[in-house]
């Protein structure tokens, strides 16, 4: 039993990090969104009347950027928070391990004090952790989905802001190529977040 | 399993040594735990590591109800001496850890809190167990820069820690030293390399000889007995140590 526990929670370490690499590219890209709508607003500014529209969703762009960082550093404290729970379960594993050995070794009053030692805390704890763990995965499901719907919204803001750079008169060729870099950033929001689901399946 | 060997026993009063596990892998350094009775009162001097806590869990628990456990002394903070600490906050949360003031938050990684720790200050502190007082003897770098032995003034058993400690080769399972020049040979390369200053053995062979001692127990090998006591500190005196090569 206890080699089965190191392994699952050895799995699941593995899944934390993997996670957390994620979340770290969501970030970064998050970082450049916002950078990018600076740009942009900037832009809309010296567009003047033609990209008034525009330079409302480079807004709004750039607020969705620092809800994204947010969400991805509430995202992150929940990963740290799982570490924390799996490193106790392993903890629990190795405890289990040795405790077992020594159940084998003793006889007597050393026996039947592990005995009654594993039946009552030991057990109850290894499974509290378990229930630790499943809940901080369905909450780490929940805020992934909340963030797909944020990056949707995203996804709307930026073709709309595609749309908006065709009226753009002269400056419109500069707009479609600051629109259609939100777009394929967003882009790749999209697929980090379709991966973060997948780790959590 | 160790084997519990009783070493002294008078009225109640009670020194059990820990030792020799034939199912101990070669890559553990062998390590003597002992156990102080007092009474329904006992302490668990330098209590292990982790990967030998049920060898010392079982062969403690023939002789004394482990549950009544509630004092350990640790000499130092390595982990073949204490890291099988949070082990026993298992079966006693409420468990004390007396041990020098410099380890007190660095052994907690070991497991424990700020309740946990009891810390001896510099100068060495009475241990009771019992209606027995122990007394903590200063042997600081000797190997650890917060470092202490256990003196017992009623069995007249001195508990050395690293001090006194042979590496013997396999098969060699004895309790007591045998034939001390023999020994002694498996003592020298460890005290060369692993205590670290002039003064400090000094000034502990000083300490040390002021006290009644019948027999030294070190942490690893045999124990010393009678005149074989006054003979290591002699040659413990006239060692030069603090040496890479022995």
């Amino acid at each position: 039993m206890a080699a089965v526990v190191t392994q699952d929670t050895g799995r699941e370490l593995r899944r934390i990090v993997r996670i957390n690499e994620e979340i770290k590219s969501v970030v970064a890209t998050a970082f450049k969104i916002n950078l990018m709508a600076m740009n942009a607003i900037f832009l809309a500014k010296r567009a003047g009347q033609t990209a008034l529209g525009f330079g409302v969703l480079s807004n709004e762009l750039r607020r969705f950027a620092m809800d994204l960082q947010k969400q991805m550093t509430a995202l992150r404290e929940m990963t740290y928070g799982s570490v924390a729970t799996v490193t106790a379960l392993v903890k629990q594993a190795r405890l289990n391990r040795v405790l077992e050995r020594a159940r084998k070794e003793s006889s007597g009053l050393g026996r039947s004090i592990i005995d009654e030692f594993m039946r009552s805390r030991h057990g109850q704890a290894y499974a509290r952790h378990r229930e630790q763990i499943a809940a901080l995965n369905r909450r780490l499901s929940q805020m992934i989905a909340d963030t797909a719907q944020l990056v949707e919204l995203g996804s709307v803001l930026a073709r709309s802001a595609k749309i908006e750079a065709a009226y753009g008169g002269p400056f419109s060729t500069s707009l479609m190529q600051v629109s259609s870099d939100f777009e394929r950033t967003i882009g790749e929001i999209q697929r980090s977040l379709e991966s973060l689901t997948k780790q959590q399946d | 399993m160790k084997t519990a060997r009783v070493i002294y026993e008078e009225s109640g009063h009670k020194w059990i040594a820990l030792v020799r596990d034939p199912n101990r892998p070669e890559y553990l350094i062998d390590t003597n735990e002992y156990m102080v009775i007092d009474g329904d009162d006992a302490i668990l001097l330098d209590p292990g590591g982790n990967e030998i806590f049920p060898a010392v869990f079982s062969a403690l628990s023939a002789e004394f109800d482990p549950r009544k456990i509630n004092k350990l002394f640790a000499s130092h903070q390595d982990p073949d001496v204490i890291s099988s600490l949070s082990l026993w906050l298992e079966f006693n949360p409420q468990i004390k850890c007396h041990i020098s003031w410099l380890w007190t938050s660095f052994v907690p990684h070991f497991g424990g809190n700020q309740d946990t720790f009891i810390p001896i200050p510099d100068g060495g502190a009475d241990l009771m167990v019992g209606g027995q007082r122990l007394q903590t003897i200063p042997a600081h770098y000797l190997h650890s820069s917060g470092n202490f032995h256990v003196y017992d003034p009623k069995a007249k058993i001195l508990f050395s820690g690293d001090v006194g400690a042979a590496l013997l080769p396999p098969g060699d399972e004895s309790l007591f030293v045998e034939d001390f020049d023999r020994h002694i040979r498996h003592a020298e390369g460890f005290h060369r390399r692993w205590m670290g200053s002039e003064r400090a053995k000094r000034d502990w062979c000083n300490r040390v000889s002021q006290l009644d001692i019948q027999m030294m127990c070190p942490q690893h090998g045999s124990i010393y007995r009678g005149e074989q006591v006054r003979r290591f500190i002699d040659w413990f005196a006239q060692l030069e140590v603090g040496l890479v090569k022995g």
